[in-house]
């Protein structure tokens, strides 16, 4: 059954960070929240969204500090915060990794409307994929979904998006 | 641009009809009573009504594409009655599943009375795209104003507190976007855990025509998740013709397993819209296997005997020749077209009514020669006017490339009243061609059309005499009003 999807609009949710911290929408106060939904095992489409969110945070310059990254995970079983931490600070260190238990995951996936559904993939060492939603979302300090991007929005343009907006 | 021809009788007829049956008292579905109860099925008045309106558009964006005057206030009408209770109120109990393929689920479905809010993309993703079609096709607003697309329903002797759900094309096209984010861009469920191709076409059209409106980008990120997600499972069955649909829960694909002719023809006239070359490759082969050929260039479709299900024979409408119809149309083959065309003309008792032209219900499979005669409604008032009215490639040039507003500033009929046929409008290096005939003794405005969004200084001439202001021709508000002459029919024309 298809839930009911009104738009996202009052963000919320209850992670842990990838430090195993409780966090929530209110965690980083004043900043703007950068989200990525993915798993670490994910082969081309996080690698690809990860590296063009942190060349677009680059190409922002100090206005990026208002932003915060997260890259919360679809895959908890695989994705503890320790896998999430040595994932992120070997290639996108700008990234802050967020998972949580099954139910966790759920509600927040459920909070910003994600797809993800676990299959099977021959080609991964534990034989499967979670395909998921690719769009990264921009929350503003209220809570509130500001802007969202499909992933084939490039760089520049999500750069000048955020200056418009932050 | 170029327009084909002038309009025949029979297309000026089938105009007609759907204009009489949009003027049909509220409540009153007379003509369009399919053989299935509830409106359940692929004959519903909720199919009839959309299919009208996409008939329309594509008239006008094609054939006759400065009359909006034509058009407008029929599509108005029929929208008005797509959001009427008698066409969603199915839903209420629909949403409670319990169909054959998801009867494994019903106790996690409870009853919806919200026709769009999830689920149900065979009518929410009508509401949406007629309505956006209606806006992009007349440079308006209407559709725009919060609660323009309401569905409400009381009544004084049952159920309480009215039902009310407020939308409008912008919030309506927003929640099915993020329904379609939300189910990995597979597509929204007709019936609950029921995801049709066909019946996410439509709303990539209406995400489409929302972008033009607005200028986003969201039907390209649609069908680029789409084609993605689809790619899992093909888009067509282990013999060539397109899957019909995906059961959510278990991502099993249900094949076209019958050869149903409308689940070919109803998918591939619409997606041609975004993927023409993936549905002409298709074509040829998929309606071969549909066609019968008869006498005299005749040419039948044929239908799937009906299925048996828990010991029930599924009752149905499947507008099989109507739909082989309308995607002949969009294909340009015109062969097929003609075919199927002669053999309804012949054996399926075309009919005038009040200067409309349809093919009345006919329940009767064949006649005694066994020539097909069954036809339903939604094939005799709806898509048999589609295919002759339709140009090929009409819903792919429609999504493809939206009217700019050099279209909106130039000379167009802007009213035209009841009792005026109006089979030629087309502006030609700046000069509004018309043509235009009084079809009875209508009184006052019925008889007249309004050119509007005059250039300065224009002149007119009718049957090629320059005429200015008097009695039959005055200047309005809106621009030039003429009061049609009874008769034959009159060639106008406004030269800047």
């Amino acid at each position: 059954m298809s839930a009911p999807a009104t738009p996202p609009a009052d963000i919320a949710f209850d992670l842990v960070d990838h430090h195993g911290t409780p966090v929530d929408a209110g965690s980083w106060a004043g900043a703007w929240l950068l989200v990525q939904f993915g798993f670490t095992s994910c082969r081309v489409v996080c690698p690809r969204a990860l590296t063009k969110l942190t060349a677009a945070l680059d190409e922002l310059g100090e206005a990026a500090d208002t932003v915060r990254p997260l890259y919360v995970s679809v895959d908890p079983d695989r994705d503890t915060p320790e896998v999430m931490r040595a994932f992120l600070a070997a290639s996108y260190p700008r990234f802050t990794g967020l998972t949580g238990t099954a139910e966790q995951v759920d509600a927040a996936k459920r909070a910003f409307r994600v797809f993800a559904r676990r299959r099977a993939d021959p080609e991964d060492p534990d034989g499967y994929a979670v395909p998921h939603t690719a769009i990264t979302y921009l929350v503003d300090p209220a809570g509130r979904l500001a802007r969202h991007w499909p992933d084939t929005t490039d760089a520049s343009a999500i750069v000048g998006d955020l200056r418009a907006l932050l | 641009m170029t327009t084909p021809s002038m309009l025949d009788a029979a297309q000026l007829g089938h105009l007609r009809h759907w204009d009489n049956l949009s003027r049909q008292l509220p409540h009153d579905w007379s003509l369009m009573h399919g053989k299935g109860a509830g409106e359940d099925d692929f004959g519903s008045y909720r199919f009839q009504l959309a299919y009208m309106i996409y008939g329309l558009a594509l008239t006008h964006r094609h054939r006759l594409p400065a009359a909006p005057g034509v058009f407008r206030p029929v599509i108005q009408r029929l929208i008005d009655k797509l959001l009427m209770p008698d066409v969603w109120l199915y839903w209420r109990d629909v949403s409670r599943g319990g169909m054959v393929m998801n009867a494994h689920l019903s106790e996690g479905y409870h009853e919806e009375w919200d026709p769009v809010v999830r689920d149900n993309i065979m009518y929410s993703a009508y509401v949406q795209s007629c309505s956006l079609l209606h806006d992009a096709l007349f440079a308006d607003e209407r559709y725009a104003a919060p609660g323009s697309l309401t569905f409400a329903h009381w009544s004084f002797f049952w159920g309480g507190e009215e039902k009310r759900f407020a939308y409008d094309r912008d919030s309506l096209s927003e929640h099915l976007y993020w329904q379609m984010v939300e189910n990995g861009y597979l597509g929204i469920a007709c019936e609950p855990n029921c995801v049709f191709q066909i019946c996410n076409q439509p709303a990539i059209l209406g995400f489409r025509l929302h972008d033009m409106i607005t200028g986003g980008d969201r039907a390209d990120e649609v069908v680029a998740g789409y084609q993605k997600a689809w790619a899992d499972f093909g888009r067509l069955d282990d013999t060539g013709h397109y899957n019909q649909m995906i059961l959510e829960d278990s991502r099993v694909v249900a094949p076209n397993a019958l050869q149903a002719p409308w689940v070919d023809a109803w998918c591939g006239a619409l997606m041609n819209t975004w993927n023409r070359e993936f549905v002409r490759e298709n074509y040829p082969r998929q309606v071969a296997d549909f066609l019968i050929p008869g006498d005299d260039g005749t040419i039948s479709v044929r239908s799937t005997p009906a299925m048996n299900v828990m010991g029930q024979t599924v009752v149905n409408d499947t507008c099989d020749t109507g739909w082989v119809a309308a995607w002949a149309s969009e294909m340009g083959d015109r062969a097929t077209l003609d075919g199927i065309l002669a053999h309804v003309d012949r054996y399926m008792g075309p009919t005038w009514r009040d200067g409309g032209l349809y093919y009345p219900r006919n329940d009767t499979p064949t006649d005694g020669e066994g020539h097909r005669t069954e036809i339903e409604p939604m094939t005799g008032n709806v898509l048999l006017g589609y295919a002759r009215l339709n140009v090929p490639d009409g819903l792919h040039e429609l999504y493809q490339q939206p009217w700019g507003p050099e279209h909106f500033a130039e000379p167009a009929l802007t009213e035209v009243g009841r009792d005026v046929e109006v089979s030629r409008a087309e502006v030609v290096d700046g000069v509004l061609h018309a043509r235009v005939r009084r079809l009875g003794a209508g009184a006052g405005d019925e008889g007249a059309v309004v050119i509007g969004r005059l250039p300065a200084s224009a002149r007119l001439r009718i049957d090629g005499q320059e005429v200015g202001a008097g009695d039959a021709v005055r200047p309005v508000p809106e621009g030039l009003r003429i009061d049609v002459a009874p008769g034959t029919a009159h060639d106008v024309e406004l030269v800047p």
